[in-house]
Parts: structure tokens; C-alpha cells; sequence
């Protein structure tokens, strides 16, 4: 088949077994690349429910999507796949049930795993002491990586190309978090492009993998070369023209959207309590434009250059790596009442070079400042951290503990559902997760149908980039399988969809409506291995607070969720997705109108 | 002209004012008092976003492919490309290609004999675009051009497996296709004068000079 490489590496860390395994057109028909690709892997290796996600038998994997390595604008993100090793089930007969984990990033890591030959990464088994994988072409080996593991990500990006001698290779690695047994490290690449979310890097620790490193120097042939090429001067001269959108992405990336989201009342402020944040001008990206950002960077083949990077004066001051965006902004900014950009950016860094996921960061800190204020933790419970909202030294010492996985870190390394069973006293009601992964920096009051869906039904836990309409959801998915940038998808529309570019390079031929049925499948191959781990409908469920605790000020003030109307919404989606909707769990109907009868 | 050369390394350096220096106003002046004639690819340093859109389009123009006859655009393998973004960390972007410099050290390092009809040494400067070529028949392998850039420049050129000497620019027949597509308007083809910023260096000192702009106090 051409446009893929057709194989997938799969590197046994226990005996140091490298195989290459062949894909079957059948299988990238039916799931194209990236993540949902690994999906379908990943059901094979899941021979049976409750794997623990730390043992040798969870595969972790780097999924490049379908279209990385082709210079196509925007096609650089690559996948994480696992088993979650931060979600669990309200009820299930298995001690280790957790969701399907994925986590998304950009960079560069992906093309170049592509431009090696692969069309991904399985990891099983776990190595007795730290290694690296290298990967130059058919050079494949597993290498000591003792000298490196205690290296924060910085250092270590630094280090690596030092020992290989060659600045083409790309990485991608953990930082110490991962080393330490945080639950929700990333995995990180190229400047602190993060697979944030997911505990990916968790996983990667278990194993005793520092990084990979990678170059390549081939690429698959494509199928209808012409009308690629054609295809490729169409869709850059479409990213060419001016436009508001191209000009606000690169002017702010993501962070765009601090101000707008405050004021209209839909961010994540005093641990969810507000979705205003009154002094968001002090940290909003106008601020940090300003006062810190001094470069625009983008990945590979990008348009949008959403990155930034600079230096930061003062106290808190230092190289700033990356710029706030929205995400990290929102949670360890507004979440915890921080006003110090300066310090909001310190904080990125430290959570950075420990590769910690910021937003479930931001969670655990706006959980324990909530905690801590309201009287039901004291500061000896917090090893002596005055965990004041805003105080930004203080969130620093905390940041260091949980990096360190030590003191009160070792429980707020776990996230905030477990923080909330150690303390009790109904603090469970304000720990904002779904199954256990926090939610996003998006509220929720006044936008259930919305963010409330999006966090509800997505498949790793909470998640803000899943969507809350079906089809949207649907799409995705298929972005995140064909390893296509959100932020550029206004670009791929008509002429110009990725239904065209998926047939120049593969063949594969799709109509709209077989591109929406694609993406079901893949969403619906997720959905049901959480069933079969033991999650139900009732897992979806929406934290306390949504129907509990009105906003104090800005345009969603006094909006309170109401359990039957919320109740009402789920049901609509159970129906309209062919779920039942008493449990949840997928129609056999459904299951085998997308060729998924494997998983009944 | 080296000591010039060096001045604006010093001047970029010095915090500030160091972006303005590669400004349009400055290349304006500095065209002004110039009498060269080579055109070359000019990079303005602090626009590159280190996207790498140049390589996969060089790569693409450089290495077509024959579709039913027609000469069409290759798959972009950024590999086979003759310009290159080195990357370092902290983030910082320095994309390279053949500065098709004044005195060609490489051409000067070539030892094989200039051809009696049209003086050329295996690698010599074509007198259309200005580029350097490597006649591959006559080419002995020896590397003493690559070893040259490296030395004496950027390191731009790269001996092949045979030894014989790659990457260097073609300016795609005059009309250099990485100019024409970079997104953020980075490269330019322009006529080169002796006191260009950040000419003829390699990426490692750019890299340092571009650290101290984007990282210093």
C-alpha cells in the first residue's frame, strides 16, 4: 500500500527483541495512523481487562499520525497511546481497570519516525536499568541511558545531542517526573512540545525508557503523485493569503484566548469556583507579548507558528522555553488567582523541566489551595507550604514536591480524585476530574452542552479537545489519526478536505460520509474497551461542583447545572451515538455497523 | 570584509539593537554601496520559525519526480533537501545553504586540474546563477571541498557516499522555490554584499549570536 511505510517497530524492553511488524491495508483502511491505528494495536495487546498500566504488559507507543513526514501544512502531531495508568472506574470487578490513555503532540519527532521507515513505536516488556532507543534508518538499538536518568527535560535535550553528535536526530524523553512515579508526566519533545495528558510518560518511566531518538532519510511513495502535488501549492496558497485567523495565531498562539475565555465567562478560575478572572490583563497574551515573548515558533511544516519562547526580567526571571498558552496560562494562572506573569512563566519551566502535565498540575494545586483555604488541610499537611491562592512561591515548593514525587507530594502525584480520598470532608465535591483525569482549562456553567459533553464521554477521562457534538468528536479522532493540527483545520474545507489528501497519498477513497463512519469506528474502539474494563454510564459523570456552585461575577453568574437537564443531554448523546442508555455501552448493532464485532 | 563581517556579529550581539540590524533599512544602505553581482539566499534570522516548509520544498524542486512525462515536484524528503534549519536549545533556529561565497573556499580546495577548454576544477562556480557545481565525472571523491566549508565557513556542503560533494544551492534555475514558499517570509533572494549580517558563519556561531538576541539579559 502506498503513502504508509507499513510497518510498525515493537521493541520488547524486557529481552531487547526488536520486530518489525507488518500493518495490513485492511487495518489502515479501517483506522489510517496515529491514534487510532494504536488503538487497534493496543486491543491486541490488552489480551484480557485490568492490565496494570505500570506492568511490562501495558505497550506504550508512539503513533506518528497518516499524513506526518509529508510536508503538508500542519501534519506533524504524533500520538501516545497506552492504557491510562491515572483513570478508574466507579465500579469494575478488576483492581487495574482504566481507560484507553492517548496524548497528542506536535513537533518533530513524529515526521522523523515516519522518515525512518516506521509507522510506529510499541514499547512492551521493561528494562532492568535506564535506556534509550536509537533509531538511524535499519540502525535499531537500545542503548545505557544511566548517565541521563535524574536529567530534567532542558538538560537533557542538551545532553543527548551532545552524546549522538549529530544535531539532525530528533527526541523525544521523560523528565525526572516520570523517573519519580508522578502519574501525570508527559512526554515531551523538541522545547517542551508535550504529550501532556494521559500519564503517557508515566508509562514510559515504568519501563525505564528515558527517550527515543531518531533519524531518517527515507519516505513512503505516494499513491496519485500529481494531484498530491497539486494538492500541496493549493493548500499553501490558501495558508499564503492574509487572514485574521493565520495573523492571530501567530500573534498569540492559544493564549489568544485568556481574555476572550474570561470574558465571557467560560475559564477555569479559583479551582472552577469562577469562569471570570477579574485581573486576566495582567496575564492575558497582550501582557506576555509584551513583556516576555520574543520569538514565534512553529512545527514541522506548520503555518501557524502558535510556539513562543523569551525571557522573563525579575525575581522569577530566567530563559522562557515556552510561552504561556491557554492550557497553562489558565491553570496555573487564573485557577490559582496567580497575577504574576513573570512567575506564571516560572512555573511552566519548572513544570516543563520536570515534563508534569500543567493541567492537571494546575488541578491538584487550585484543589489543594481550595483545601488549604477552607480550612480542611493545614500547612503541616502540606509540609509547611502557606498554599495561599496567587502566592506563586508557594506553588513553586509544591511544584518541586510533586516533581520529586516526596513529602505531600507523593499523594498529589496521584491527582486530584486521590487527594480528595485522603482528605475527605467533602472535598471529593470540588476535585475536578471525569474518571479521574482533570478536566481542561475550559468551565463548565453555561457550556454543558459543550465542554460538559467534551468531558463527559471522552475516552482517556476529561478531555477539552474531544468535542461535545458527535461529529465533531468523530472528527477528532480522525485528526488526531492522521496527525493533523487542530488549530489549522479552518484550512481544510471543500477542494481542500482531508478526504483529498488521504486519497492522493494512500488510495484510499473516501466519501463524507465514510470519513465520518471512519471516525465513529475509531471513537467507538476506544469506547468499548473502557466498557469492558468495567466502565458504565455512571462514569460519566460531571464533578459535584457543576451542580452545586454558582459563579460570583461575569456573564455566567448564578448558572447552575441542573442534574435532570444534564441527565436529559447524556441521553440524547447515548441515542444519537447507538449507546444504550441505561449503561452506556455500545449496541452490538452498532459495534458491528463499524466492523468492531472483535471486541463483543 | 571579514572585519566588517565581524563588527555586525559584535553589533548583533549587543542586545537590542541587534534584531533592527537585519531590518529592510539596513539592507537597503548597505545594497546602496555595493558592486556585487551574486544573487544568493538571504536569511532574515529572526523571522524563521524553524517550520522547516524550505527544506521540504528545496527537497521537492531539487529531486522531481517523471509522472507520464512531465517533470513534477518530488515527495519532500527533507533529507535530500540543500538547505537546512539546525535547531538548538534553548529554541533557536538557524537555517543554512550555500552562501555562495565571494572567494569559494571549496572551489579554491578543489585539487583536480582546471579542464583546459573552460577552466573548470571538478567543482567550479557556473557562470549563469553564480552556483557551485560539482561535475561528478571528474570529481575524485577526496572531500577537500566539504572539508573547506566546514572549516573556513558554515559547513554547508556535505561529502556524499562516494565522497563527491552535496547540498550545495541551485537556486532552482533563479528561481529559488524555498524563497517563494516559506510561510513566514524568512528567505530572500537578493544580491549579496560584503557586510551582511550573519554571512558565511557556521550555525553554531549564529546559533550563539541568535541566543544572546532572543535569551540575553
Amino acid at each position: 500500500m502506498k503513502g504508509v511505510n507499513g510497518i510498525v517497530l515493537e521493541i520488547n524492553l524486557s529481552t531487547g527483541e526488536i520486530k518489525k511488524l507488518p500493518v495490513s491495508e485492511k487495518i489502515y483502511r479501517q483506522f489510517l495512523g496515529g491514534r487510532a491505528l494504536g488503538m487497534r494495536l493496543l486491543k491486541d495487546y490488552l489480551i484480557e481487562p485490568g492490565i496494570d498500566p505500570a506492568s511490562p504488559e501495558n505497550p506504550l507507543m508512539f503513533m506518528p499520525g497518516l499524513f506526518c513526514g509529508f510536508p503538508i501544512p500542519n501534519s506533524s502531531r504524533t500520538c501516545m497511546v497506552t492504557k491510562s495508568p491515572i483513570t478508574s472506574p466507579k465500579n469494575s470487578t478488576y483492581p487495574y481497570a482504566s481507560t484507553v490513555s492517548y496524548s497528542n503532540m506536535g513537533g518533530f519527532i513524529g515526521p522523523e519516525i515516519k522518515f525512518a521507515g516506521y509507522d510506529g513505536i510499541i514499547f512492551i516488556g521493561k528494562s532492568e536499568i535506564p535506556v534509550y532507543l536509537f533509531i538511524e534508518n535499519e540502525t535499531i538499538e537500545l542503548r545505557d541511558a544511566s548517565k541521563f536518568w535524574g536529567m530534567g527535560t532542558n538538560s537533557f535535550e542538551t545532553a543527548i545531542i551532545e552524546e549522538i553528535g549529530d544535531r539532525r536526530f530528533e527526541t523525544a524523553y521523560i523528565g525526572t517526573g516520570a523517573e519519580n512515579g508522578v502519574l501525570f508526566s508527559s512526554v515531551i519533545n523538541t522545547g517542551a512540545r508535550a504529550a501532556g495528558r494521559g500519564g503517557t510518560g508515566y508509562v514510559m518511566g515504568t519501563k525505564k525508557l528515558k527517550a527515543i531518538v531518531v533519524r531518517g532519510t527515507c519516505m513512503p511513495e505516494i499513491f496519485d503523485h500529481k494531484n498530491y502535488v497539486d494538492l500541496l501549492s493549493q493548500i499553501r496558497l490558501s495558508f499564503g493569503a492574509e487572514s485574521e485567523s493565520k495573523k492571530d495565531w501567530r500573534y498569540g498562539g492559544t493564549a489568544n484566548a485568556l481574555q476572550f475565555s474570561s470574558d465571557r465567562g467560560s475559564q477555569a478560575v479559583k479551582n472552577y469556583s469562577e469562569g471570570s478572572f477579574a485581573d486576566i490583563e495582567k496575564i492575558n497574551v497582550h501582557a506576555a507579548r509584551v513583556q516576555v515573548w520574543k520569538r514565534d515558533m512553529a512545527c514541522y511544516s506548520c503555518q501557524l507558528s502558535c510556539k513562543k519562547s523569551g525571557f522573563a526580567k525579575g525575581a522569577y526571571g530566567g530563559i522562557v522555553n515556552e510561552g504561556i498558552e491557554y492550557e497553562t496560562g489558565t491553570m496555573l494562572g487564573a485557577n490559582l488567582l496567580v497575577t504574576d506573569l513573570n512567575g506564571l512563566h516560572k512555573m511552566i519551566e519548572i513544570a516543563d523541566d520536570y515534563g508534569i502535565d500543567i493541567i492537571t498540575l494546575g488541578n491538584v494545586i487550585g484543589f489543594l489551595m481550595e483545601c488549604y483555604d477552607k480550612k480542611l488541610i493545614d500547612s503541616t499537611f502540606l509540609n509547611g507550604i502557606d498554599l495561599k491562592w496567587g502566592d506563586v512561591g508557594a506553588s513553586i515548593e509544591l511544584i518541586h514536591l510533586i516533581g520529586k514525587n516526596t513529602g505531600i507530594g507523593k499523594e498529589a502525584s496521584k491527582g486530584v480524585k486521590h487527594l480528595a480520598s485522603v482528605i475527605g470532608k467533602g472535598s471529593s465535591d470540588f476535585a475536578i476530574h471525569v474518571k479521574g483525569h482533570e478536566l481542561a482549562a475550559w468551565n463548565v456553567q453555561g457550556y454543558a452542552k459543550s465542554f460538559g459533553i467534551s468531558y463527559t464521554t471522552a475516552n482517556r477521562g476529561a478531555c477539552h479537545m474531544t468535542g461535545g457534538e458527535i461529529a465533531g468528536q468523530n472528527l477528532s479522532v480522525l485528526r488526531d489519526s492522521m496527525g493533523m493540527c487542530n488549530f489549522a483545520s479552518s484550512w481544510y474545507k471543500n477542494d481542500l478536505h482531508y478526504r483529498h489528501f488521504i486519497f492522493a497519498l494512500t488510495g484510499i477513497a473516501l466519501t463524507e460520509d465514510e470519513f465520518q463512519h471512519t471516525g465513529e469506528r475509531m471513537f467507538n474502539i476506544e469506547r468499548m474497551m473502557n466498557c469492558n474494563e468495567g466502565f458504565t454510564r455512571e462514569d460519566d459523570m460531571l464533578p459535584e461542583r457543576f451542580f452545586k456552585d454558582a459563579y460570583t461575577s461575569g456573564p455566567q453568574k448564578d448558572v447552575v447545572l441542573d442534574r435532570n437537564e444534564f441527565s436529559k443531554i447524556m441521553d440524547e448523546y447515548y441515542l444519537s451515538r447507538g449507546w444504550k442508555v441505561s449503561s452506556g455501552i455500545p449496541e452490538e448493532s452498532t459495534l458491528q455497523k463499524l466492523e468492531l464485532e472483535f471486541l463483543l | 570584509m571579514k572585519i566588517s563581517r565581524k563588527d555586525f556579529i559584535k553589533n548583533f550581539a549587543l542586545g537590542a539593537g541587534g534584531i533592527v540590524l537585519v531590518s529592510e533599512g539596513v539592507f537597503a544602505s548597505v545594497f546602496a554601496g555595493s558592486n556585487s553581482t551574486i544573487k544568493a539566499i538571504i536569511v532574515d534570522y529572526t523571522k524563521c520559525t524553524g517550520c522547516r516548509t524550505c527544506e521540504a520544498v528545496c527537497s521537492a524542486s531539487n529531486h522531481k519526480i517523471e509522472i507520464e512525462g512531465n517533470q513534477l515536484f518530488g515527495n519532500g524528503n527533507p533529507s535530500m533537501s540543500n538547505i537546512k534549519v539546525w535547531r538548538y536549545h534553548p529554541p533557536v533556529d538557524v537555517p543554512i545553504t550555500c552562501f555562495l561565497c565571494n572567494d569559494a573556499p571549496c572551489v579554491e580546495a578543489c585539487p583536480v586540474k582546471p579542464d583546459a577548454i573552460n577552466g573548470r576544477k571538478a567543482l567550479y562556480r557556473d557562470e549563469v546563477l553564480n552556483t557551485i557545481k560539482c561535475d561528478r565525472d571528474r570529481c575524485i571523491g577526496c572531500q577537500s571541498c566539504s572539508d573547506a566549508c566546514k572549516k573556513e565557513r558554515g559547513g554547508v556542503i556535505f561529502p556524499d557516499e562516494e565522497g563527491s560533494p552535496t547540498s550545495m544551492c541551485t537556486l532552482c534555475n533563479g528561481d529559488p522555490q524555498c524563497v517563494k514558499w516559506c510561510p513566514y517570509g524568512a528567505l530572500s533572494f537578493l544580491e549579496v554584499t560584503s557586510d551582511m549580517p550573519l554571512r558565511e558563519m557556521s550555525p553554531d556561531e549564529i546559533a550563539k549570536v541568535l541566543e544572546q538576541t532572543y535569551y540575553g539579559n
